[in-house]
């Protein structure tokens, strides 16, 4: 027994025993699989998968213009981001509230105008280092106050979504319902504060860990969870577990392969989507496999 | 102006005489000032250096300025507009301005240009995993950090000057030689510094790894987290090997330059327990009220910080 | 005619309109409909294509924006139930039935407010009442189209409200499942609720429905069923141009073209077709 222990705490443990930016990693990464994840399965049942993507170049006003006002500060900028990321999505949902486009023509059409305003200021200013590669960081490099950071908005979050539960669900399964109900908010309430709480978690996403990480925790697991499971609540769990999981492999083995750490976590979860879609209830070996069949 | 001797001065009318020399002196200053050499440099060092070269006659605009990168430089119709106002382009070489090419042709310009590092033995890169900055895989542009280069960038610039304005070669060719003489009193008293550090502790950490030449110049060893750079990232396993090396040879000093993401490096730094120096200039000078201005200063003042770092190993 | 009926034993109407004009780019969907809908009525709005049947519903619900002129009276207190045609809902949602119908608790329960065991119980009772015991822990994609109507209609029964706007409820459904949700409209209307059905089947309507709306754009006529399904009305009704026109005048706002009511219009362009 004692022989397998030893490589095993050498493979599992040791790296984060010994290395403060390693634990640092892995809670930032937890922190936000449990947050961000359940908020990327209510994104794919609205039909916005791609929100986090555009995203990440929305946010480049803001970025621009804490920039420009406050000069290479980093809480300048991500304060500039998260506005500008605020703003985009809620011109977003508002559009498509008030007029025939949907969710995600809207969105692209703001993200996109955000984006070329973010470009136009940038230039104006000076050819200046990409910002936004200052200000999004890599799961590597989290310091104090970036953990800070990612901790304090993955609780908020949590605790908010738990609150917003049932509206929101409402509001995604049967929205003429609700707006032909008119007891208790109005709809577009639950809608706006579920898309603040998706920018919020993927700025403070993007500043911590980069692009590719916050996003990718938030969207793949959420879409490899709901292969898995028939209710929702489950899927919430199993997204945040598969966030999880990818998160303590992948940087286990970006520190015993050699890999860059952000992409190796989201190879994991891509992994983990394979597998699901090959062997989860709603994949492919099941449906090739299930020949029996009950009575009724 | 002086008037030929065969004339009698009072032959002529006094007031002619009055009247065609300020005409002369002011054709002369106006033709002085007018004819201000228009010379567009690269990036903010090559300008200081060209500036220094050219002195009263040139005008000299920069494309990439102070605290400026070069690496993600974006032409703006501005730039193609200076260059064809200018009657000479100073390049660096070496692969530094992989956009140079791609402007100089698509604005047209036509004129002379020349690469301020011709003739410098070029250096090769420390391995570098996949660092898009540079658009080469091997050649180190970075050789202004040996200040003997710089003696042939100002040649180099001086010859370039004489070239497209022959009249004004020969004080092109004077501020040159004073320059040369500046920069090796520069070189002894950085050797100076340095050598007050002993070998065995002369080596430091910094995020960037421009500083291939210096490093070969004054024996002063560079650590660079291979990979941790502006662009790509970092695997965990090189983070670990850093720390690791950072405390068996127990560097003290991690220095990071005027641009660039410093969250990751100093992050780093601490935890292995150095400190993080000042910034250092690599690619660009820095704004006239900062300590890198120019070169000369620039130099000196990396040299000052590196060796007070080294001092703490 | 745009004579409103009113009909006998009703005290304050559940809901009166005056003037009801919706326009889609400005050609109306609904052109001034006025009149009311007795407390207790059981009420059928039938009418060809484009007549502008859902979206009275919808105005009804207060789904659409209506013209400036129009105003429409409910009587105070009185809750509302609307079942959509075609419902915006997302079948693949991972979705209980049991939770779909608990919904109809949402003015009790609002956002935050615990699922009591009356409620559930409820909830339970309404979805026996529509034969779908033992759907309790089927997802809503599971479903035929079917089997969700009868979901949809547990969930109208567990809002137990005063009002009930119908739209098209038995479009997509069997035979079997229509007359058991029939049986359902018809206790709706001796418990006294109001309930308003848009249907197209002629012959139910005359079975079930004591009350007609003939709608054609405007109101063709309203009131007893025997009265309004007529040859006459019907033929006026299918009269109504369904395309819009784009040639057509702008229409004043007493409901008058050129300084001509409808009538006259009409009896025009029936003599122009004979």
């Amino acid at each position: 027994m004692d022989i397998l222990l030893g490589p095993l705490w050498d493979t599992l443990f040791s790296p984060f025993a010994e290395f403060a930016f390693m634990r640092r990693a892995l809670v930032a990464t937890l922190a936000l699989s449990l947050s961000a994840a359940p908020l990327g399965v209510f994104l794919t049942l609205r039909r916005m998968s791609l929100l986090g993507d555009a995203l990440s170049h929305a946010v480049l006003p803001g970025v621009a213009i804490g920039f420009m006002v406050s000069g290479l500060s980093l809480t300048a900028m991500a304060l500039g981001g998260v506005l500008a990321g605020l703003l985009v999505a809620g011109i977003a949902g508002a559009v498509s509230r008030f007029t025939t486009l949907k969710e995600d023509a809207s969105l692209a059409a703001i993200y996109l105008v955000a984006l070329a305003l973010g470009v136009t200021l940038i230039a104006g200013h000076g050819t200046q280092l990409d910002l936004l590669h200052i200000l999004f960081g890599s799961a590597l490099g989290v310091d104090a106050s970036g953990l800070l950071l990612v901790a304090g908005v993955a609780t908020a979050s949590v605790l908010a979504l738990a609150l917003m539960y049932r509206g929101l669900v409402l509001e995604t399964f049967d929205p003429v319902f609700m707006a032909a109900h008119r007891s208790g908010l109005p709809a577009w309430v639950w809608q706006q504060g579920f898309l603040m709480l998706v920018v919020l978690n993927l700025v403070a996403g993007f500043q911590t860990l980069g692009t590719l990480m916050a996003v990718g925790l938030m969207m793949l697991p959420a879409v490899s969870a709901r292969l898995w499971h028939d209710t929702l609540p489950a899927q919430l769990l199993n997204a945040s577990a598969q966030a999880a999981l990818a998160g303590v492999a992948g940087l286990l083995l970006s520190y015993h392969f050699d890999t860059p750490s952000g992409p190796t976590i989201i190879g994991c979860a891509g992994v983990l989507y394979a597998a699901s879609l090959l062997l989860a209830p709603g994949g492919w070996l099941p449906r090739w496999w299930g020949t029996t069949h009950r009575v009724a | 102006m002086t008037l030929p001797n065969t004339f009698p001065l009072s032959a002529l009318p006094r007031r002619f005489l009055l009247a065609s020399a300020t005409a002369l002196a002011l054709l002369g200053s106006h033709a002085h000032a007018a004819d201000k050499l228009p010379v567009t440099a690269s990036f903010s060092i090559l300008g200081d250096l060209v500036r220094v070269v050219g002195g009263e006659r040139v005008a000299v605009t920069t494309l990439v300025g102070a605290n400026e990168d070069a690496h993600v430089f974006e032409a703006k119709p501005s730039d193609a507009k200076t260059l064809l106002a200018s009657r000479l382009v100073v390049l660096n070489g070496l692969g530094f301005e992989p956009w140079a090419g791609k402007l100089l042709k698509s604005s047209g310009y036509k004129g002379e240009s020349v690469i301020a590092a011709k003739g410098v033995k070029a250096r090769h890169m420390e391995e570098e995993k996949g660092h898009t900055g540079h658009a080469h895989e091997e050649t180190d542009p970075h050789a202004w950090q040996n200040p003997n280069n710089v003696v042939l960038y100002v040649r180099n610039i001086a010859a370039g000057l004489s070239k497209v304005d022959a009249a004004g070669a020969a004080s092109y060719q004077a501020n040159a030689e004073a320059y040369v003489k500046e920069l090796q009193a520069l070189d002894a008293w950085a050797k100076a510094q340095i050598a007050t550090i002993p070998a065995h502790t002369r080596k430091v950490i910094t995020s960037h790894d421009a500083f291939g030449y210096f490093a070969a110049h004054y024996g002063v060893k560079f650590l660079a987290p291979q990979g941790v750079n502006t662009e790509t990232e970092p695997s965990a396993k090189q983070v670990a090997q850093l720390i690791k090396q950072i405390q068996r040879e127990k560097i003290r000093a991690v220095f990071v330059e005027n641009m660039g993401n410093p969250k990751l490096i100093a992050q780093l730094s601490k935890d292995a327990g150095a400190t993080l120096g000042a910034s250092l200039y690599a690619d660009a000078l820095s704004a006239p009220d900062q300590p890198g201005a120019t070169y000369l200063q620039m130099v000196r003042h990396n040299v000052a910080q590196l060796v007070a770092g080294m001092r703490l190993n | 005619m745009n004579r409103p009926e009113n009909t006998a034993g009703a005290t304050t109407p559940a809901i009166t309109l005056h003037n009801l004009t919706v326009s889609y780019r400005r050609h109306p969907a609904l052109h001034h409909v006025s009149g009311h809908f007795a407390r207790g009525a059981l009420t059928a709005i039938i009418g060809p294509n484009g007549a502008g049947k859902s979206t009275l519903l919808k105005s009804l619900a207060r789904l659409v924006p209506v013209a400036p002129h129009a105003r429409i009276t409910h009587a105070l207190g009185e809750r509302l139930a609307y079942l959509p045609q075609h419902s915006e809902l997302d079948r693949s949602f991972p979705l209980g039935v049991r939770d779909c119908v608990l919904m109809g608790l949402w003015a009790q329960t609002s956002a935050w407010g615990s699922a009591t065991a009356p409620m559930l119980a409820r909830v339970d009772a309404a979805l026996e009442a529509v034969g779908l015991q033992g759907f309790e822990h089927r997802t809503v994609g599971t479903l035929s189209s079917g089997q969700l109507q009868r979901a949809l209609f547990a969930r109208l029964l567990v809002q137990d409200a005063q009002t009930i706007l119908l739209d098209e409820p038995f479009n997509a459904v069997d035979s079997q499942t229509t007359a058991a949700l029939l049986a359902l409209v018809r206790q709706w209307h001796r418990q006294g609720r109001t309930v308003i059905a848009v249907l197209h089947d002629d012959a139910q309507v005359r079975e079930y429905f004591p009350h007609t709306l003939l709608l054609a754009r405007e109101c063709i006529a309203w009131g007893p069923t025997a009265e309004v399904l007529t040859d006459p009305n019907l033929q006026r009704a299918r009269a109504m141009a369904e395309a819009w026109d784009e040639t057509a005048a702008i229409c004043d706002i007493d409901g008058q073209v050129n300084g001509q009511d409808f009538d006259t219009l009409l009896a025009q362009r029936l003599a122009s077709t004979a």
